[in-house]
């Protein structure tokens, strides 16, 4: 039996136990080389899930959809291991409970062959090492490297040219799953702290805001940089930002579950070079 | 009860009203006007869209100054006042009254920082001025969106805690006891008394330490006002002024407190009797079961747990075997907890010698004779290892000869401390003094670099030394001390003279300079002060709050804010009680209500600001739908705890949070207008 199979029979053992009131994973997308999520309630509907190399979107975002879980149901979800990582962030972000969420984890191998994680429940995954050790692929590293070996000068362009883009979709927001805040800063209008228009100063305004408040909490699922229709690499800025919190904190986001938000505890030995 | 008073209206909108805003502009005499022009200024704001009336004087802060501005708030019906003067630290309060006394809130008034933050700082006045203008410009803005607050009262527990018992703590506590008050002193070690309990006799006057002492030590455990809890240690202060919450660990003793009549005969029997006595420096010997000196306050004895026979192997028991009282000797106990509700934290926590070994060249640890100031009050104390005969501490001879050696660590960057250890001079001045007295045919030689003896009898005192006692004193540092033919051969140089010198002495004493104790800046963590680059505790103003710390409600007094006699030590203990016996005359504290509120509407429930609030004053609230069902989870800000510092404000993504008095679209108006 493929794994897909497998899993398709899983969800629906799921599904009919009664133990999740829903599973999200993937369907049959647009293209060929497309997938969509599908939410299967019932043991038939879990029969049309598609599990290939093709899956690569980070379902957890779904999780958070409003009032989802607020009747204490169990709900299952197809995750890979930087889904699992975005999971651990949210529990310890207190946006979800471990109890509630069944994980149905795959990883792609190479890019191609799609293999079985074991274990169910968040606890399951110790995930902590594999992503302390976790590289990103070459291509961001080295567009990352190219963007770090630039003066202050020709990195301020480089991102203007690429934020002076931004149509202010606000994708990138929506198909993140640390972006769960109600209200966004940029909806508030009273100040209007972040301008509406999409000219450079308020795109800058946007895109700063957005790496400020994902420093330390990215799961490098890459979601936002596939959702922008302009092509930002945004990726690159919450690598960025990762590697500053690691090497002033050495603090990983969602190594575990019970991490405390980095920028927001205190440890006796911090960094306080801002101090003069 | 008041504390849970409804947040002040900071996210309400009050009935909006036309602003008309005064601004007074300050000359400050000639520290404003001298760099601004302020006639500029003032035409200029007159000109600014609300502003109703604008003046300016030589001095706003005068009686005068004060009555135009209550005037011009009564005549024009003013909703808001900007005076661009000097830093709110300094005249915030003030003008805040006059707003109040004539009938407009206090909280309506702005102070235009265009003196520090401007005339002080530039020197072009045509730049100045317009830097002055925009200043002033967006305060006018902030002020027309402020909002009328009032303050919170917040009831005040009248107890205070004193932390560590040396003579400043001694005293503080004597005094807000006296005032009847309820005091709890806490000291972590066997018994009260601290460093003093340690010398023999004291400058200027010579007298007895102990002497002068015990009885103060005696008073404190006797008073009925205060609670002296010794072997204890502060594990967690919470809260705020007025209203700490205090946990103290009480350490095991293994001595039952309530029953021992401290007679001492488990301290005779007890055969573990070579370990060196803290308390005698190591020139003497205690027990395991030991009292640290005989006129220890409690006269109760701790048995210390590392070096027992029983803890270490399991058998022994003599002590509990000549223990005429039942089951006053408990092996089996074990560290307990109490908690303490607490209005004022004064920190007595003193000080430590620096460990002197740093500096090879004087041969300290090497040489047996050579030895501190501590070690020569111990020898020079009647109750001391030697009776109080200055004995050298390597054959029990005594020293002819004595070179004392002062700044051995204060005022030397390199190796030792900057500051000047300031009680050194003077204390070197009395061993020189008390062992002239002992030992009529001996000579001290004083190596030192100056002799700081400013105080009350203080110069009179070093004179002393050198007319009555004959004290050479040479001008000069020391570079080495090294042994030959059983003298300690002093090489220095007296700079007066020019000249190397080198003395063969018996004895050397080195003034060691006076640092703040090992954990003092753990424990200033623990509790909330600050502390400077060495770890002394830092007072709010040199000045002016030398006895506050920056943290309403905890003060400071003797050496563990700087190097500190006795004297000195005393006065400023007075001085915090009578700061505390000042916050415990009333009832309920009035707070400012610049505090923070969480809107309910919009928060996330990430509990980001309740682990970023260093003040713990953020809680998690339920929100229920009318059915009692639980809709979501959200931060609630706890007035009486919160500080104002807006942490949790920078730290909230969804901006759920706003801050009383600088609310987001206040400062967002200010920014603007720049
Ligand atoms: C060699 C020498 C000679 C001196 N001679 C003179 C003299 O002749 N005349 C004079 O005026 N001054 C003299 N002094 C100075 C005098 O010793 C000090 O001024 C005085 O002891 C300061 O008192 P204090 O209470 O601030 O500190 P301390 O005496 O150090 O007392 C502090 C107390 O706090 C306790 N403590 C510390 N941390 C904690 C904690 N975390 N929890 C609970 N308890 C704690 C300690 O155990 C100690 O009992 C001399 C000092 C030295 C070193
Ligand atoms: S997805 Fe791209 S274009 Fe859209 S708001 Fe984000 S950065 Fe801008
Ligand atoms: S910022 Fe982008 S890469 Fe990071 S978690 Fe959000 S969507 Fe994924
Ligand atoms: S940080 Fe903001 S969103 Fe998070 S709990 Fe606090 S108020 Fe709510
Ligand atoms: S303003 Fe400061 S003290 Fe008040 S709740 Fe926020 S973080 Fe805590």
């Amino acid at each position: 039996m493929g794994i897909q199979e497998q899993y398709r029979s899983e969800a629906a053992a799921l599904l009919s136990s009664g133990e999740v009131k829903l599973v999200i994973g993937f369907g049959a997308g647009s293209t060929a080389d497309r997938r969509r999520p599908l939410f299967a309630r019932t043991p038939e509907e879990a029969q049309k899930f598609v599990l290939d190399a093709a899956c690569i979107a980070n379902l957890s975002t779904y999780l958070l959809a409003e009032g989802l879980l607020s009747d204490g149901k169990k709900v299952g979800v197809f995750l890979k291991p930087d889904g699992i990582r975005s999971v651990n962030i949210l529990i310890s972000e207190a946006q979800l409970k471990p109890e509630q969420v069944v994980i149905l984890g795959y990883a792609i191998e190479n890019g191609k062959d799609v293999a079985a994680l074991e274990g169910r429940n968040i606890s399951d995954f110790s995930i902590g090492e594999k992503i302390r050790n976790l590289t990103p692929p070459p291509h961001v590293i080295e567009a990352a490297e190219k963007i770090e070996a630039m003066s202050a000068e020709e990195r301020f362009e480089y991102w203007k040219e690429e934020f002076s883009k931004c149509i202010k979709c606000y994708a990138c927001r929506q198909v993140c799953p640390m972006c769960y805040c109600r209200r966004c800063i940029v909806d508030v209008n009273q100040p209007q702290w972040v301008s509406t228009s999409s000219h450079t100063l308020g795109n800058f305004e946007w895109n700063l805001v957005r790496a400020f408040h994902l420093a330390g909490r990215c799961a490098s699922c890459g979601a936002c940089d596939r959702a922008c229709p302009v092509n930002i690499p945004l990726r690159l800025v919450n690598y960025r930002m990762g590697k500053e919190v690691r090497s002033a904190f050495d603090y990983v986001a969602g190594e575990n579950s019970d991490q405390k938000p980095v920028l927001a505890s205190f440890k006796q030995d911090d960094p306080e070079t801002f101090i003069l | 009860m008041a504390l849970f008073a409804p947040v002040p209206e900071t996210l309400s909108t009050q009935g909006f009203r036309m602003a008309k805003i005064g601004v007074f502009v300050c000359h400050c005499g000639e520290n404003i006007a001298s760099k601004v022009d302020t006639g500029n200024l003032v035409k200029a704001l007159s000109d600014h869209p609300g502003v109703e009336i604008c003046n300016e004087y030589k001095y706003f802060c005068s009686d005068p100054g004060q009555e135009t501005v209550k005037r011009a708030i009564r005549e024009n019906n003013l909703t808001g006042v900007v005076v661009a003067a000097c830093s709110p630290r300094m005249h915030e309060t003030t003008f805040r009254k006059a707003c109040a006394e004539a009938g407009l809130n206090p909280y309506m008034l702005e102070l235009a920082n265009i003196r520090e933050q401007c005339s002080w700082v530039h020197s072009d006045k045509d730049q100045a001025t317009e830097k002055a203008i925009e200043i002033t410009r967006s305060l006018v803005e902030k002020v027309k969106r402020n909002n009328e607050l009032k303050p919170i009262s917040v009831p005040v527990t009248r107890r205070a805690l004193v932390i560590g018992g040396g003579i400043a703590g001694i005293q503080a506590a004597l005094d807000i006891a006296g005032a009847g008050r309820e005091v709890i002193l806490v000291e972590r070690e066997p018994s009260i008394g601290g460093h003093m309990s340690q010398l023999s006799e004291t400058f200027p006057t010579l007298d007895c330490s102990q002497c002068i002492l015990t009885p103060r030590m005696v008073e404190a455990i006797q008073h009925p006002n205060i609670t002296v809890l010794t072997y204890s240690e502060v594990e967690e202060v919470d809260g705020y002024i007025g209203n700490f919450k205090v946990k103290v660990r009480k350490k095991a003793r293994y001595v039952d407190m309530s029953k021992c009549t401290g007679c001492g005969d488990c301290i005779q029997k007890c055969p573990v009797k070579k370990i060196p006595s803290e308390f005698e420096c190591g020139l003497g010997n205690r027990t395991a079961i030991y009292t640290p000196f005989a006129q220890a306050v409690p006269n109760v004895p701790v048995i210390d747990k590392n070096r027992c026979t029983y803890f270490k192997n399991g058998k022994c028991k003599i002590c509990q075997k000549t223990c005429q009282i039942e089951n006053c000797i408990d092996f089996e106990m074990q560290d307990t907890f109490e908690e303490f509700e607490i209005g004022a934290i004064v920190v007595a926590t003193g000080f430590q010698i620096q460990d002197t070994s740093v500096y090879g060249e004087y041969g300290y640890g090497k040489y047996k004779d050579v030895i501190t100031g501590l070690h020569f009050e111990r020898l020079a104390s009647a109750s001391g290892p030697t009776a109080g005969k200055i004995l050298r501490p390597s054959d029990g001879k005594e020293p002819e000869t004595v070179v004392f050696i002062q700044c051995a660590g204060s005022r030397d960057p390199s190796k030792g401390v900057k500051y000047c250890s300031k009680i050194c001079c003077m204390y070197t001045a009395k061993h020189a003094m008390l062992f002239a007295h002992k030992h009529h045919d001996g000579n001290s030689k004083i190596f030192y670099m100056d002799i700081r003896a400013a105080g009350k009898g203080y110069d009179e005192f070093t004179r002393r030394a050198i007319e009555e006692d004959e004290a050479e004193y040479l001008r000069g540092r020391v570079s080495k001390v090294f042994e030959e033919n059983g003298k300690l051969i002093v090489r220095g140089v007296d700079t007066l003279l020019g000249k190397p010198v080198e003395v063969a002495a018996d004895m050397v004493v080195l003034a060691t300079a006076i640092v703040p104790q090992p954990d003092a800046k753990e424990f200033a963590k623990k509790i909330g002060i600050g502390y400077d680059e060495y770890g002394f505790y830092n007072e709010a103003h040199l000045k002016l709050r030398p006895v506050e710390t920056a943290t309403a409600g905890i003060y400071l007094c003797g050496a563990c804010q700087s190097p500190k006699d006795i004297p000195d030590s005393v006065a400023q203990a007075s001085a915090t009680a009578a700061k505390v016996l000042g916050l415990f005359s009333r009832e309920q504290l009035e707070r400012e209500p610049v505090v923070a509120a969480v809107g309910e509407a919009t928060c996330a429930g990430c509990w980001g600001c309740v682990s970023a609030c260093p003040y713990n004053a953020i809680e998690q609230k339920e929100i229920r739908d009318r059915n009692g069902n639980l809709v979501k989870e959200v931060a609630s800000v706890n007035p009486g705890l919160c500080q104002g510092c807006g942490t949790c404000v920078t730290f909230c993504r969804s901006n759920s949070i706003d801050l009383a008095g600088f609310t987001e679209k206040q400062i967002f108006a200010e920014v603007m207008a720049l």
